[in-house]
Order: structure tokens, then C-alpha cells, then sequence
């Protein structure tokens, strides 16, 4: 099926991350599922057709990476996280009802996500 | 029916006119002026972090909250100020973000731990947030 292809080449085309080469050294089974699920959700979302979700998406990368490479501290990256959820509650009330859970999914919950399963992995790792 | 009627009628279209051109004038002067103020609170708030967010930087309490007591000040004035009445929650928007920004600078830089990259996120946030402020 043409579609299927495309989508398959798409997803194993894509270039890696510094955040993918990251976050791919995961060996727990289980933290790596997770994984797996944050690098789907945060690649869907850098390549939404909505500038804020994929701005949103972008930033919460650089912020990790600036995390894992400790020029910034978990406080500083909580901080940041409630400034972009602060921002995003506003982007989310103002969808059409029928858009809102999508646009949930593809910022509170991968910043969700980042906050409670990547950040303690890439901690853990440095 | 008075003989002054038809003029009468002139007159009040006349008055009319005038109120509706001064309440529109006013609108697209004071939209300008609402983003200007909004303008004028951004460049405080990044001048802030410009000259708080300093890595090594002995932390002046006194100063900060000197500053910190300008910037509620300016925006407790816009608040009240803002003729736009579906604009002030903006504003109050606006100000959350400089209180959250000013305690967490505060919790930083009096322990010593701001890093160059916190003070330019910092002001990428603040940023983002006035221009999603403005329309932008």
C-alpha cells in the first residue's frame, strides 16, 4: 500500500536527533517503551501543520539537550516546562473542541512525558 | 411638524457623526498605545533578566527588589490603565510570567547558579510570551 510505504520510509528515514542518539542507549525494557512512545509523540508534533505545536515540540528538545549536557539544572528545566504549559493552556482552550485532545496530546502530555519518564533517565545517565 | 426639523435632524446626524469618528479614532490610537505599554513591559522585563541573569554576579537583594517593585508597579499601572477591557486578562497573564520569572531568578542568582543558557531561555520565553501577547 503506497501510504503504508510512505509512511514507513518516513519513519525510518528520519534523521537522529542528538535527543533520539540519547535516549536510544536505554536498556530497561520498560523505560525504553516509554521512550519510544516520548521520541514518537515529540517527532509527530515537530512536523504538525500548528506553528505552536511544533515551536512547543522544538523547545522542549533544546531544553532537554541543554539539560543533558548540564547547562541548565532540573530546576531550571521545571521552570521552563511550567512556562510552556502556562502558554500552551491558553494555545488548548482556544481549539475547537474536536481538536483539543490532539493538541493536548501533542504538547501537555509530551512535556508530561519528558517531565516524569526522560528527564530522571537523562539525569540518571549523566 | 416644526420648521425646524429638517435641521434639527441635520444637527443631530451631524453630532452623530462626530461621536462615532472621535470613539473610532479613539480605538485605533489607544490599540497602539495598549501595544506600546505591552512593548514597554517586555524591554523592562528583558532589561531585568539582562542585568539579574548575570553568571557570577554578586546578587544585590536590595536592587532586585527595587527592580522587581518597579516592574509590579508598571504593571499594576497597565493593568488599570488598559482601556481594552478583553486585554486585561493579558496582561494579568503577563504578569504571572514576571513573578515566576522573578522568584526563580532570585532562587538562582542568590545561590549563584545562573548559567549563560537559563538567561537565554529566559528571554526566549519572555519573547514568545509578548509576542503570543500581541497577535504575533
Amino acid at each position: 500500500m503506497p501510504s503504508a510505504d510512505k509512511k514507513k520510509r518516513g519513519k525510518s528515514s528520519r534523521k537522529k536527533s542528538e535527543l533520539d542518539s540519547a535516549l536510544d542507549q536505554v536498556g530497561d525494557e520498560s523505560a525504553a517503551a516509554a521512550m519510544k512512545e516520548f521520541q514518537d509523540l515529540l517527532a509527530q508534533a515537530k512536523s504538525d501543520t500548528t506553528e505552536l505545536v511544533r515551536q512547543n515540540a522544538k523547545e522542549l528538545e533544546e531544553r532537554l539537550i541543554l539539560l543533558k549536557k548540564r547547562k541548565i539544572d532540573k530546576e531550571d528545566f521545571d521552570f521552563f516546562i511550567e512556562n510552556q504549559k502556562r502558554d500552551l493552556r491558553v494555545f488548548i482552550d482556544s481549539q475547537p473542541a474536536q481538536a483539543q485532545e490532539r493538541a493536548e496530546k501533542l504538547t501537555l502530555h509530551v512535556l508530561e512525558i519528558a517531565v516524569t519518564k526522560v528527564v530522571p533517565i537523562l539525569i540518571a545517565a549523566i | 411638524m416644526n420648521r425646524n426639523t429638517p435641521q434639527n435632524l441635520v444637527v443631530r446626524n451631524a453630532v452623530l457623526g462626530a461621536a462615532a469618528l472621535i470613539i473610532t479614532s479613539c480605538a485605533t490610537v489607544n490599540k497602539p498605545g495598549s501595544d506600546a505599554t505591552i512593548e514597554s513591559l517586555r524591554n523592562f522585563e528583558l532589561a531585568f533578566i539582562d542585568e539579574f541573569a548575570v553568571p557570577h554576579k554578586r546578587f544585590n537583594a536590595a536592587a532586585f527588589d527595587a527592580k522587581v517593585n518597579q516592574g509590579n508597579t508598571m504593571f499594576q499601572q497597565a493593568i488599570t490603565n488598559e482601556k481594552f477591557t478583553a486585554r486585561r486578562p493579558v496582561l494579568i497573564d503577563l504578569k504571572a510570567q514576571f513573578d515566576a520569572d522573578a522568584a526563580h531568578l532570585r532562587s538562582k542568582a542568590s545561590r549563584g547558579k545562573v548559567t549563560p543558557a537559563l538567561a537565554s531561555e529566559m528571554k526566549k520565553d519572555v519573547d514568545k510570551i509578548y509576542d503570543h501577547a500581541l497577535g504575533r
